[in-house]
């Protein structure tokens, strides 16, 4: 016996085309803040859905409290005081944050001796102890629709101290909150661990690591690099096992050579549906055959930057491609002017699921001749364009171009895209997370392919969250930042860790 | 724990999700099988009540002049029968396609009773109530329909597309904001002092050729029926072969995709709700105008609802709503006739055409049942086959 409240031994948790857990060993005592550190991507939601039951492991062991354990459902974890406080809240609007919390456990009293119902008056006061108690205060008779998302947060985690949780597995607890509220985050977290509760803390920030935490294990690509004493290690040393010291592959990369200029982007303004600003006075320059790859953690205004030079989002500020301004224009006339676009949604935004490959393939162009005369289509032309990217980009489907795009491989989705808007012949390609969720293989042909387009004298904009591939493809790395471009440097002038640096608005130029 | 379940030893159950499980043919199959558990349940139905379901069946295809009745009145026959149910089974064509339409762009138009009102009653005042002859009166009469139906519809989409108003509100709200308002210039302008409808329209506007004689027989004769049958393909065709088609589809399935390959999402919404509204306002003249000759004030057409049915029995295809729309015209018709030869209140019938749309709409629940019993099969056979290999192992 040993005094670890939780172990999982050598757990692999494989999906098709990628190994999200690799042999990974993780040993947490009661007590303690356990964070779990990694890049998106790095298997740190997998390795702890399975302590929550929520997947199986393929290999390996779980032991909670010395006892092995095989964690079949949430329910079955719950039973094992672990909760977990996800993400995406999974609460229910219109009821009340009492009515949320006893969801699925409602304590039973008789009304007038013998109608069956919910002690709801019972409860209130229960949670209000409960939440005094923890210094979580709510309002218990408040619906969730009319609290915010802060508030919402504590009555996820009351929620699990109701269900007298003692394993807490926090999932990114700090991406929807303000600086103010992650401040009070932290300061509950300590107070639940000073009462006696284990906390694992899955994050990418390390200030919050540095702030609480007593071990962080880093995953990288689902390995488990290492387990460090957060007191005396360093936020750099950190940043570096983070984002991965050694390259595996190196793509074959010619010298540039720089054309003219091709999209020019000045003082652009972004703001979301709720008028936030996620990005804020961007400006930079891209030349024919040049890669511009900018790097940054997700959610720090990307992906509305490449949403907005294609113009599916409103902007205000200047952009120009090949000197004439396009900032007016619609999604359409810009792609007509020379703008292909890889989202980084390949499922939801670039592709249609339950079309063919076939129509998928011309999901720009089906207004054209030969694909459309006179407003009738000509399911031919179709046929034949598809069946020659599917050649040329050897994309795998079942029956050809008229396999359903929903039944083929995420690789094969990518590659699908990666075809379309290729050949479009773009003067400008935009390339957001393009080898997101592939594996190895897909990966490198992917990137030969954006390397070949640069080559040809595309202007390439690459938005990636691996600073790997930033590193290997990128002729000039531009960083962002909560919403800024913190700096702008040719790729050979910064090296990874001054750039991970950055990426976490701890340099600054 | 589950129970482990024996999903190979019963033979029926395998042969019932081979058939039903062929993805292939689901969309005929399925709402096939619907059917067939729903005249089941009329059966139990009848047997309560101590009739004979087969006689009842006969006879509700001997009312809507699909199998001979025993005797027929002066002037009468099989074909005469057939003729009133088609002049039923005309305006449930045009509704239930305008459903499709909408539904393929993932609009789910509900007011199609509210597209169908406006452009009769427009119809009816400007052209039923004048004295034009029926060369021109008619193809008038139809262009109305298509306008009047085509111009609500767009309304309720451009609501949509303009104030993201849900199409199903709005639709609701306007079809007893119309019901109200053309209910009110009937009853001012245009009410028959007997019948309490709208004075009768002129047999030369309408659309349907009314107590014709013909081989010695007295019929109607649906003109518009010559129109829903190719309206069936044209849909089919506007949907499977056209620009218009391609963009509604993609609007449908997924408006962030059709966003980012530069479709105008707002300008294809109104569009459906223009060809939806456009169908419904067809179902409406020939139903106004054709099947009835008057409005009567107050009355939202129940074929207006049903017809969201009849759109899903036929798996909102254009094709397979031809055959739903017979099936359910077929009963409701057949209905009167019914009760007559075995004795049963006529909301019997009414009740059996309930049990259809009811077991209908439960076409996904009964997919979904299919392909997580295929699956369990699946593992089953997995499962003894592993068993078998580590059996030969020891």
């Amino acid at each position: 016996m040993n005094d670890y409240i939780v172990e999982m031994r050598h757990i692999t948790k494989r999906f098709p085309g990628i190994v999200a857990n690799d042999d990974v060993s993780i040993s947490i005592k009661k007590g303690e803040i356990y964070a779990i550190l990694g890049e998106n991507g790095a298997g740190k939601s997998t390795l702890m859905s399975m302590l929550f039951g929520m997947y199986e492991p393929d290999e390996g062991e779980i032991f909670i409290r010395g006892k092995r354990e095989s964690i079949s459902s949430p329910a079955y974890a719950a039973k094992l005081n672990i909760g977990m406080v996800h993400q995406h809240f999974k609460l229910v609007q219109n009821y009340t944050i009492t009515e949320n919390i006893i969801l699925g456990m409602e304590p039973k009293s008789r009304f007038l001796g013998f109608l069956p119902s919910v002690d709801v008056k019972g409860t209130n006061k229960k949670i209000a102890e409960l939440s005094k108690r923890y210094g979580l205060e709510v309002d218990p008779k408040k619906k969730i629709e009319e609290i915010g998302v802060s508030t919402q947060q504590r009555v996820e985690i009351l929620k699990m101290l109701y269900r007298e949780a003692e394993i807490l597995i926090f999932d990114e607890p700090t991406a929807v909150l303000t600086p103010q509220e992650i401040e009070f985050l932290l300061e509950i977290i300590r107070e639940l661990r000073n009462s006696g509760k284990t906390i694992i803390l899955i994050t990418h920030k390390l200030e919050e690591i540095k702030k609480v935490a007593d071990r962080c294990a880093i995953l990288c690509r689902g390995k488990l690099v290492d387990v460090l004493d957060v007191k005396t290690t360093s936020t750099k040393t950190m940043a570096n096992l983070m984002v991965g010291r050694e390259i595996n592959f190196r793509t074959e990369k010619t010298e540039a050579n720089f054309g003219e200029k091709v999209l020019s982007v000045s003082g652009l303004d972004v703001r979301n549906d709720d008028g936030v600003s996620v990005v804020k006075d961007v400006s930079f320059d891209i030349k024919a055959g040049e890669i511009f790859a900018v790097a940054g953690v997700s959610g720090n205004g990307q992906e509305e930057l490449a949403d907005a030079i294609a113009g599916l989002i409103k902007s205000s500020g200047s952009i120009s491609l090949k000197g004439a301004d396009i900032s007016e224009m619609t999604v359409r006339e810009r792609s007509e002017m020379g703008i292909s676009y890889i989202p980084q949604d390949r499922q939801e935004v670039g592709l249609v699921l339950d079309f063919s490959l076939g129509e998928n393939l011309a999901l720009k162009d089906y207004y054209k001749e030969p694909f459309c005369k006179n407003g009738i289509l000509h399911h031919k032309a179709f046929l034949i364009h598809g069946q020659k990217l599917i050649d040329e980009y050897d994309i795998r489907s079942g029956q050809g171009a008229k396999t359903q795009v929903r039944s083929m491989s995420g690789g094969n989705q990518q590659k699908a895209i990666v075809a379309r808007e290729i050949i479009s012949d773009s003067a400008l390609m935009i390339f957001v997370q393009p080898t997101r969720g592939l594996d190895i293989g897909a990966i490198e042909n992917i990137h030969r392919q954006i390397l070949s387009e640069r080559d040809k004298g595309k202007a390439i904009l690459l938005i990636s969250l691996e600073l790997e591939e930033i590193i290997s493809l990128a002729d000039t790395i531009g960083v962002m930042y909560s919403g800024e471009m913190q700096t702008i440097a040719a790729a050979g002038s910064l090296t990874s860790n001054q750039v991970g640096e950055f990426m976490m608005g701890v340099r600054s130029v | 724990m589950k129970k482990p379940k024996n999903a190979l030893k019963n033979p029926f159950r395998r042969g019932f999700i081979a058939i039903l499980g062929n993805e292939k043919y689901q969309g005929f199959t399925i709402p096939l099988f619907a059917i067939i558990l729903s005249l089941l349940a009329a059966s139990l139905l009848l047997l309560s009540l101590g009739k004979n379901p087969l006689i009842a069946f006969r006879s509700l295809l001997q009312g809507s002049g699909l199998l001979p009745k025993a005797s027929y009145a002066a002037k009468k026959n099989i074909l005469t029968d057939f003729m009133s149910m088609l002049n039923i089974l005309t305006p449930m064509i045009f509704a239930a396609l305008a459903v499709a339409v909408a539904l393929k762009a993932g609009l789910f138009n509900i007011g199609i009773s509210g597209q169908m009102l406006v452009p009769g009653f427009i119809a009816s005042i400007t052209v039923g109530y004048s004295k034009l002859p029926a060369a021109a009166a008619l193809p008038l009469v139809l262009i109305i329909g298509i306008m009047g139906g085509a111009a609500v519809g767009s309304l309720i989409g451009w609501l949509k597309h303009r104030f993201n108003i849900n199409e199903v509100v709005s639709s609701i709200m306007l079809n007893y904001i119309f019901s109200y308002i053309i209910s009110y210039f009937i009853n001012t302008n245009y009410i028959d002092a007997v019948s309490r409808q709208s004075r009768y329209i002129s047999a030369n506007t309408r659309l349907t050729l009314a107590n014709i004689e013909l081989f010695g027989l007295k019929m109607d004769i649906p003109l518009g029926f010559i129109l829903a049958v190719p309206a069936a393909f044209l849909v089919k065709f506007l949907m499977d072969k056209t620009r218009v088609g391609y963009e509604l589809k993609v609007v449908g399935l997924n408006k962030k995709a059709a966003q980012y390959a530069g479709i105008n999402v707002g300008k294809n919404i109104v569009m459906a709700m223009a060809i939806s509204g456009a169908l419904a306002g067809l179902a409406g003249v020939t139903y106004y105008l054709g099947n009835f000759n008057s409005i009567q004030p107050r009355v939202l057409s129940s074929l207006g609802f049903d017809s969201i049915a009849v759109c899903l029995l036929g798996n909102s295809h254009p094709i397979g709503i031809l055959f739903s729309s017979l099936l359910i015209t077929v009963i409701s018709k057949g209905s009167n006739y019914m009760s007559s030869t075995i004795n049963v209140p006529q909301e019997i019938s009414q009740l059996i055409t309930g049990l259809i749309l009811l077991f209908s709409a439960c076409g996904a629940y009964i997919k979904h049942r299919v392909s997580l019993a295929k699956d369990e099969i699946r593992d089953e056979k997995l499962r003894l086959k592993q068993e078998n290999e580590e059996g030969d192992r020891v």
